[in-house]
């Protein structure tokens, strides 16, 4: 699975790789996908096999890691429509697939689940679940757990209203559907549900917390990560940012936006909720990936938590039982915000930065892709750190009146992005979550949206959107061993234990997502807002690489 | 005539002159039911046998240049979310405007007719949406993005707030000539 | 003095009493009335003196024949002295009169404006009215489109704002007159006494249809207000009938939607005025034309010829889809 455990720790246990011997790494094979969007889904290996999942038009590839060279043995071509292209707001990706049972499960662009059988490459189910006339996409890597596909939809900046939904694994019939906004029996939202908060707690909270019918085209989209605790039996989530990015055209808190759910997997019935970023101004989704760990209270219990770097800027560390929060501290620049009251559990906004319509508010941090985007860190039970690579990046924005129309965007903003203080777009933090503190932090040029892979033997593998694969101290954060691909990395690093028994790594290369679009979709670097506002904090990422679309696979020479 | 006030005789034949003087025409209603964009207008299109390409709809000419349809075109653009995918022209979920690079031609009956009927790869269709007559007023809009119309029917500042400096500021690059028989 | 202002104001006005600007029917607008008045009367009376002066100084001037050489010329009348002392003291307290006077209103609107019991936010467009009524639950907002109801004996604060250029909130009857200027925000308070019927207009000019944005202002009971306000609040009425739902299929579909809204449906543009209850309004377009069928049709079918340069272009409907759509609109109560 993308996350490599229900956890979502990405860390390999893998020990052959260590700092002494990463300096002689190379290339043991490569894989093109004849694809060059933003390639962001991790190969996954299982049973001497690597299935490669492209970005649109999402083919996947099964190849034979037993022959040299590791050939296909086959290539599923799912055909997705490619009108659906038109309304996947930043870049036509996917994210991953996930295998349970001899079976592939993944999302296509155009809405549609499919199950593939992992040996032959066939067809076993396409279940359409999203639809694009309404600018709904899919994107994210579906998790499945009890029995279950849970899949969530995009489009946040389309007027769409936000679901989560589960799918029954043989036969891909609907099993629930819980929406992020609207009344409770929609939301599955029943009596077992406790807020950890009192202002997430109350009845119909979804419609409420919105002006009239806005809840219909609020957002909340499920794009990002979903774990899972098999004990607890709950699926942990966030939901995508409010529709419009105007937010005075969406006045209330927009409950259950940019915030955390724990859901039941069998009913989809929500057991709590708690909402980073009410009222959100900024496009600050909580689709963050959430890594389960048991955190070491103060007083020497063991709390079973989870861990999120947050869109917002803040790391929570939360009980992953109710939702209370352990502690929320800022891990990159942050002065839109002026903390989260652990009492009430409510972030605390700055008043001068909200942006007001009819005029530019200049200076905001984070943001609108976050202190971290979607790109996920990976965390170390030998080092105890959580390796962040995530952004450093400001900007200007002005809000304007937004038109609803369905199937276009419904944004209403005018932004454009910059470097933070210190010029440095990019930062690869590690972060120890007991002592609540940076341990060490490389500053990059480009900002970062590879996620990250932690390993056994003591080592962390992280990519730049130029191309550099990197490998470092995964104590001391030094630089050990570098490799140059292609294209721009964004996609996730795995590690696996080879037929012959060496350790690999593997990566995709090949640029795109939202920060790399000026290349992917050749954009023009002389409109500073395009792209959402990101072109203009990347003008020089055409000099620095290309497209591209390529697995590259490293190990120790034998 | 009578040469007696040669002065006050001059003036008058000025002001009448001026007052001829017509900078463009505004037509607010259109014609809405006999105007359509015709479908023959597809992109740059090998047209067997044939010499020169089909003539350009006469109607281009009336909708090209002319300041009150851009400016017109550049309220819808705002309005209809163009900019939401395309921004000021740069690109994001939509192909970049301003440059000189077009997948389905860049002539303004070739960019009303995308707008009419769509593209593959995602552009949406507005035929039953928006009325021709905004669909040609966008399409003059688009063609001041990339530097294709005349300065002076170029509109300012739209009436909303902008990251991005004022067409009227800006330098444009203008298409090369090799890229389309008809501009 | 109030009724001899009030007697003055009817000789002084002949318009309309929807538009009228000594209608008095607002608390900031009875204080100008009576400022007025004040004015006038101190005003008229400076200007009978002065014209007496001036009428005795000619004739007297014909009676005497004073010449250079007359060493007399220099005489002054025994009343000249005291009675320049008279007139500057008579324009120095009326000059202070009037400035208490217009202190003292200016204090009373203040007073008025002070504890505001409603909120509204007024956006001006070219050339239409977007009036949100706000409220601190977010889900009880009301948003509709060139028209106000106020209940009576309640101040409301009025917040302005504008998408465009700049234009100007006025309401003759109640209050005088705010600019609402694009990128700022400006802010008006009425507090309707009586109830009525009025009309408000845009008083800034604002573009070729400057002369057909008017609001029409609703006074009302509290009672009634709360029914109107409970009926804003419901979204729009389903069609009862397949011409209905013809026009309905239209309206959520094509050109319609992709610049109106109405709650409940698929339409949700926000460009446009909101239609949800369109069919309750005294008028269309801004005050262009009063609601009736035969308005409407025209209206729908070439709005361009009822308010050339309008944002809402002429669609060129066929037959059957414009009975369908205005058996719809008219539906929408």
């Amino acid at each position: 699975m993308p996350g490599k455990d229900y956890a979502s720790t990405r860390f390999s246990g893998l020990r052959q790789l260590t700092p002494q011997n990463v300096g002689d790494l190379q290339v043991a094979f490569t894989f093109s996908t004849g694809t060059t969007e933003g390639f962001e889904a991790p190969p996954l290996v299982v049973n001497k096999t690597m299935y490669v999942i492209a970005p649109w038009p999402n083919n996947v590839f099964a190849l034979d890691l037993t022959k040299p060279g590791a050939p296909a043995k086959w290539t599923y071509e799912p055909k997705p429509a490619a009108a659906a292209k038109g309304v996947a707001c930043c870049g036509p990706v996917n994210r991953g697939a996930f295998y349970s049972d001899g079976r592939l499960f993944l999302n296509l662009l155009d809405g549609n689940t499919v199950a593939v059988d992992a040996n032959s490459g066939k067809e076993l189910w396409r279940t359409k679940v999203a639809d694009i006339n309404k600018g709904e996409t899919l994107t994210m890597a579906p998790l499945v757990a009890d029995g279950k596909v849970l899949v969530g939809n995009s489009g946040g900046e389309m007027g769409v209203r936000g679901w989560l939904t589960a799918l029954d694994a043989t036969s891909g019939k609907l099993a629930w559907r819980a929406y992020s906004t609207g009344p409770d029996k929609d939301a599955l939202i029943g009596s077992d549900y406790r807020a950890p908060y009192p202002q997430d707690q109350g009845n119909d909270l979804g419609v409420r917390s919105w002006g009239p019918d806005q809840w219909k085209i609020g957002g909340g989209t499920v794009w990002g990560w979903l774990s899972y605790d098999p004990e607890l039996k709950l699926v942990y989530y966030g939901t995508g940012n409010p529709g419009p990015w105007n937010a005075e055209q969406r006045p209330g808190d927009n409950k259950w936006t940019a915030g955390i759910f724990a859901r039941d997997v069998a009913t989809g019935h929500a057991r709590w909720f708690h909402q980073s970023t009410p009222h959100d101004l900024f496009d600050h989704d909580d689709i963050n990936e959430s890594i389960l760990v048991d955190w070491p209270a103060p007083n020497g219990q063991r709390i079973p938590a989870l861990i999120r770097p947050s869109r917002n800027g803040y790391l929570y560390i939360q009980d992953r039982r109710n939702g209370r929060i352990l502690s929320a501290d800022p891990y990159g620049y942050i002065n839109a915000y002026n903390g989260v009251d652990l009492k009430t559990g409510r972030i605390i906004p700055v008043p001068e930065k909200e942006p007001k319509e009819g005029r530019v508010v200049r200076n905001i941090c984070p943001g609108p892709p976050g202190a971290k985007d979607w790109n996920p860190s990976a965390f170390s039970p030998v080092t105890g750190l959580v390796y962040i690579p995530h952004l450093n990046i400001c900007m200007d924005m002005g809000i304007k009146n937004a038109n609803y129309i369905p199937g276009t965007p419904f944004v209403g903003a005018d932004v454009k992005m910059y470097p933070g203080p210190g010029g440095n777009r990019g930062v690869f933090t590690a972060w120890d979550p007991v002592a609540r503190r940076k341990v060490f932090e490389i500053k990059e040029d480009l900002p970062l949206w590879s996620p990250a892979l932690a390993t056994g033997g003591g080592l962390v593998f992280y990519g730049t959107m130029d191309g550099w694969f990197k490998a470092i101290d995964a104590r001391s954060g030094k630089l050990l061993w570098q490799f140059k691909t292609g294209s721009g990395i964004i996609g996730q690093p795995i590690s696996y234990r080879g037929p012959d028994g060496r350790q690999y790594i593997a990566v995709p290369s090949g640029v795109g997502g939202w920060a790399g679009a000026i290349v992917s979709a050749d954009l023009d670097e002389r409109d500073p807002t395009a792209a959402l506002g990101f072109v203009n904090a990347m003008k020089d990422l055409k000099k620095r690489t290309t497209k591209g679309g390529t697995v590259y696979v490293f190990a120790l020479p034998k | 005539m009578s040469l007696r006030c040669p002065n006050s005789v001059l003036a008058l034949a000025m002001i009448a002159a001026l007052c001829s003087c017509d900078r463009e025409e505004r037509q607010t209603r259109g014609k809405p039911l006999g105007e359509t964009i015709p479908t023959v207008a597809s992109p740059d299109t090998i047209f067997p046998g044939r010499a020169t390409p089909p003539p350009l709809d006469p109607r281009a000419a009336q909708y090209e240049g002319n300041a009150s349809a851009i400016a017109e075109g550049q309220r819808l653009y705002n309005w209809m979310n163009c900019a939401g995918c395309h921004f000021h022209g740069g690109g994001g979920m939509g192909v970049a405007l301003m440059d000189d690079k077009w997948r389905y031609g860049g002539r303004i009956d070739q960019i009303a007719a995308s707008i009419l009927e769509g593209r593959p790869n995602g552009m949406p269709a507005w035929r039953g949406k928006l009325t021709e007559q905004q669909i040609w007023q966008l399409a003059a809009y688009v063609r001041t993005l990339s530097g294709q119309e005349r300065k002076d029917a170029v509109s300012a500042r739209a009436d909303e707030v902008s990251n991005t400096p004022p067409q009227t500021q800006t330098k444009r690059e203008p298409l090369r000539p090799a890229d389309s028989d008809q501009q | 003095m109030q009724r001899g202002g009030a007697y003055l104001s009817l000789c002084v006005t002949s318009c309309a009493g929807v538009q009228n600007a000594f209608g008095g029917q607002g608390a900031e607008d009875a204080n100008f009335v009576r400022l007025f008045a004040v004015f006038m009367v101190v005003c008229t009376v400076m200007y009978l003196i002065v014209s007496a002066a001036l009428v005795i100084a000619v004739w007297r001037r014909r009676q005497a024949t004073l010449t250079i050489e007359d060493r007399k010329h220099h005489e002054t009348s025994a009343a000249t002295r005291p009675a320049l002392i008279v007139w500057t003291v008579l324009i120095a307290v009326g000059l202070v009169g009037l400035t208490i006077a217009s202190f003292f209103t200016d204090r009373s609107n203040a007073a008025n404006g002070s504890k505001p019991r409603l909120s509204l936010t007024v956006t001006a467009n070219q050339w239409w009215w977007d009036v949100e009524y706000n409220s601190p639950d977010a889900s009880k907002i009301v948003r509709t489109a060139n028209e106000i109801h106020l209940p009576v004996g309640v101040p409301a604060q009025v917040t302005l704002k504008s998408n465009d250029v700049i234009h100007s909130f006025w309401i003759p009857n109640l209050a005088g007159k705010q600019d609402l200027i694009p990128g700022r925000v400006t802010d008006a308070q009425l507090l309707p006494r009586k109830t009525g019927l009025f009309r408000g207009q845009c008083a800034e000019f604002c573009g070729v249809q400057h002369a057909q944005m008017a609001l029409d202002v609703t006074v009302e009971s509290k009672a009634a207000f709360d029914r109107w306000y409970a009926a804003q609040l419901q979204p729009g009425r389903p069609p009862a009938n397949p011409l209905q739902l013809a026009g309905y299929r239209y309206v959520t579909t094509r050109e319609c939607s992709s610049c109106h809204n109405i709650s409940g449906t698929p339409a949700g543009g926000h460009v446009a005025p909101d239609l949800t209850h369109f069919a309750s309004r005294r008028s269309i377009a801004a005050g262009a034309l009063p609601m009736n069928r035969g308005n409407l049709y025209g209206w729908v079918a070439d709005p361009q010829s009822q308010k050339p340069g309008n944002h809402m272009p002429t669609v060129g409907l066929a037959a059957n889809d414009l009975h369908a759509i205005v058996a719809y609109l008219e539906a929408l109560k």
